[in-house]
């Protein structure tokens, strides 16, 4: 059973944070409990974009060991519609703690990654969240492979750029495959719209071209770039195709139907 | 004193006692060859520790490692502290082939292992963990 996704990519840019807080909040639009991370711990953005108010204890706080998960969680429900639970757990944006977290040994990531997995228990069984996303920040970091060890299912964002691509297919092949994890593909940013109409036959070539199946296609989408971050598409444009994307995505994971 | 008490128990009795004998047999066995593997590694030092230093189990390590090991490690991880049957249930291999990896990896430094009656818990080291 699918409960912790990671969203990673080789590449930065590719979308992944677009996608895992629209993904979340599609999730509790469900009706369903869930709690977006930000484990990009270099480039915390999910503060900015939630437009959170400041936090009190950050998610470097809990896998520093100085805090309890429940410290660290903002509760966002009342943005999204119906009964669903929407938390954030955020990085810490400053300069200090960026440094700080840079600078961690092989020990610390080892800590780390137990602090994680002991999620599993604190908010799957005790607090009875239903999804738990992890944002994480592109290619080979401790952080990202941390969270990918952690989750059960990990959304691979890709564009159709060159360098993104043999990057992404490397990465599938050698790191998802190694912990044996459940993988689905979003092909993200596709411009030619004859890609996007022709389903079945990309399914086929993601699945001979990356070995693994296809999540969604999503269009470049000009109203996303326009909206600058701004939106939460989900929520502000509940009849936008983009939201109807990520809907789909959301009931094929819920349905376990990604393979 | 086996013996007899092997005559007064039931056939199925004596094979379950059996089989827990030779598994002790099996464990102490396998770390055996494992200590011997790394002393005739290390010819220079005649007197060579039980286990290496203490290491880290962490995601790069975890990555580095041969499949059959990374299996089991990764098992270990997720229950922080668990029997080779536990682990064999995660893994879907014999018990005793968890047994053996799970020693492997106890010699070499990644994890700890302790005794409480009949059962052998693995884990990874509480110093390191908390």
């Amino acid at each position: 059973m699918t409960q912790i996704i990671a969203v990673h990519s080789y590449k930065g840019g590719t979308g992944k944070t677009s996608l895992s807080v629209n993904l979340a909040a599609t999730f509790a639009k469900n009706g369903k409990k869930v709690c977006i991370f930000d484990l990009d711990f270099r480039a915390p953005s999910l503060f900015a974009i939630l437009k959170t108010p400041n936090a009190d204890f950050w998610l470097n706080d809990y896998l520093n060991s100085t805090c309890e998960i429940d410290k660290t969680l903002i509760d966002l429900s009342s943005r999204i519609p119906g009964n669903g639970k929407f938390y954030t757990c955020l990085a810490n944006p400053s300069t200090e703690a960026i440094r700080d977290i840079s600078s961690k040994d092989r020990k610390w990531e080892m800590r780390a990654l137990g602090r994680l997995l002991a999620l599993r228990e604190s908010m799957l069984k005790d607090m009875k969240f239903d999804y738990l996303l992890f944002d994480t920040s592109p290619g080979l970091q401790y952080s990202s492979i941390n969270a990918i060890v952690a989750a059960d299912f990990v959304v691979v964002a890709t564009t159709g750029d060159r360098s993104d691509v043999d990057g992404t297919k490397r990465m599938l092949a050698e790191l998802y495959n190694l912990f044996e994890k459940k993988t689905g593909l979003v092909l993200n940013k596709v411009l030619d719209p004859a890609v996007t109409a022709k389903k079945t036959e990309m399914q086929n070539k993601i699945k001979t071209d990356y070995q693994v199946p296809l999540l969604g296609m999503v269009p470049c989408f000009c109203e996303i770039l326009r909206a600058e971050g701004n939106l939460i598409f989900v929520q502000d444009k509940p009849d936008h195709p983009f939201t109807k994307i990520l809907a789909e995505m959301a009931r094929k994971i819920e349905a376990n139907e990604v393979n | 004193m086996i013996k007899n008490e092997l005559t007064n128990k039931k056939p199925s009795n004596i094979l379950e006692k059996i089989e827990a004998t030779l598994e002790k047999l099996n464990d102490k066995v396998e770390i055996m060859i494992e200590i011997q593997k790394s002393t005739n590694n290390n010819p220079n030092n005649s007197k060579a520790p039980l286990s290496l230093p203490e290491a880290s189990l962490d995601v790069m390590t975890l990555l580095s490692m041969p499949d059959h090991l990374r299996k089991t490690a990764m098992s270990i991880c997720r229950c922080s502290r668990a029997t080779a049957e536990e682990i064999a249930e995660q893994t879907k291999r014999a018990r005793a082939v968890e047994s053996a990896y799970l020693n492997q990896l106890v010699i070499m430094g990644y994890l700890k292992k302790e005794r409480k009656g009949r059962k052998a818990y693995f884990f990874i080291e509480k110093e390191v963990q908390s």
